[in-house]
């Protein structure tokens, strides 16, 4: 499947500066990692030597190395150094895909376009939000947005409304929610869920176990259609 | 880095169309340019140029082979780096 626009694929503080996050988009695997100067990174998970995941790997400085090897690559994904050939002037053909990044409403986004450079502007959410968490499920994203009406809080049903893109806006009682889409797999989803403003923490907690709620409801959705589809 | 021009004779259980399009692939990846001098059902014959630990890196990738050949051995031996000039087949260019 090709990828179009700009997806969400890890809240912005879940990834300190240093470290690194694996992640799949459309079961195209990815890798989110950060240098310790604090910018972003979204690149191919995948080392060009010997396919090693580049999430496993080590962030030192601005550069990421494998950890199979130790290739250490800058952050236009060059190799630069490899540690059994220190004198061996590594070839510009040895670079690990790179793709466009934005940081926007608390998270991570990436852009898979051909042309990344020349890509559409990033999801434009304010800057005024507080994280919540990241819900994983097991089923499909649409089913998973289908969901969140249906999962109440209190008492009170969510009132969703789609904005743009794979983004949503959910009003819970007196909190609005922001949530980036993430397309993990087929039947795989990841929702990243910040807060508008800075709900207390009283308010903070039962929005992460609504959130919880949400990812049960929905997997037990989709596990109702597999059923359906199986004795169909 | 050291250079090396070099000859390598790939012999074996060899698919030429497969087998060259494996070496092209490969020495584009590291930066080698490749001239193409002989192939047939037994044999491909190519000419490398580079740093000589990339030169060793083709020697090993090109050692495997693609999945439908089988090379049994490898002859190595040095070039003229005019071979590349004659043949105009620079290759990861």
């Amino acid at each position: 499947m090709s990828l179009q626009g700009w997806y969400p694929l890890v809240l912005a503080r879940d990834i300190a500066p240093g470290t690194s996050a694996g992640t799949r988009v459309e079961g195209k695997e990815i890798v989110a990692w950060r240098d310790d100067k604090g910018a972003a990174h979204v690149w191919e998970d995948r080392c060009p030597h010997r396919g090693m995941k580049m999430s496993f790997g080590f962030v030192r400085g601005d550069h990421i190395a494998c950890l199979y090897h130790g290739w250490q690559y800058d952050t236009a994904g060059q190799c630069r150094y490899i540690p059994a050939h220190p004198d061996l002037d590594v070839p510009k053909t040895i670079k690990v895909p790179t793709f466009g990044v934005a940081e926007a409403g608390g998270m991570v986004w990436g852009n898979f376009d051909a042309e990344g450079e020349d890509a559409a502007p990033h999801p434009d959410l304010p800057g005024d939000i507080t994280p919540l968490r990241t819900v994983f499920a097991d089923c499909p994203a649409a089913l998973l947005v289908e969901r969140v009406p249906f999962t109440p809080l209190d008492g009170i049903a969510p009132e969703v409304k789609a904005t743009e893109g794979r983004i949503i806006e959910i009003r819970l009682g007196d909190v609005t929610l922001i949530a980036g889409i993430q397309p993990v797999a087929e039947r795989e989803a990841a929702l990243h869920i910040v807060a508008a403003g800075n709900p207390s923490n009283d308010q903070m907690k039962r929005l992460a176990f609504w959130a919880e709620q949400l990812r049960r409801d929905a997997e037990e959705a989709a596990a109702n259609e597999k059923i359906g589809e199986i004795a169909a | 880095m050291k250079r090396e021009s070099v000859i390598f004779t790939f012999t074996g259980k060899i698919v030429p169309d497969s087998f060259i399009a494996f070496a092209r692939h490969r020495a584009a990846r590291l930066d080698l340019p490749l001239a193409l001098l002989a192939s047939d059902d037994n044999s491909v014959a190519v000419a490398v140029d580079g740093q000589a630990d990339l030169v060793d890196a083709f020697d090993m990738a090109c050692s495997l082979g693609p999945h439908d050949c089988i090379v049994l051995d490898v002859e190595r031996a040095p070039a003229s780096p005019a071979i590349f000039e004659s043949r105009n087949e620079r290759m990861g260019q």
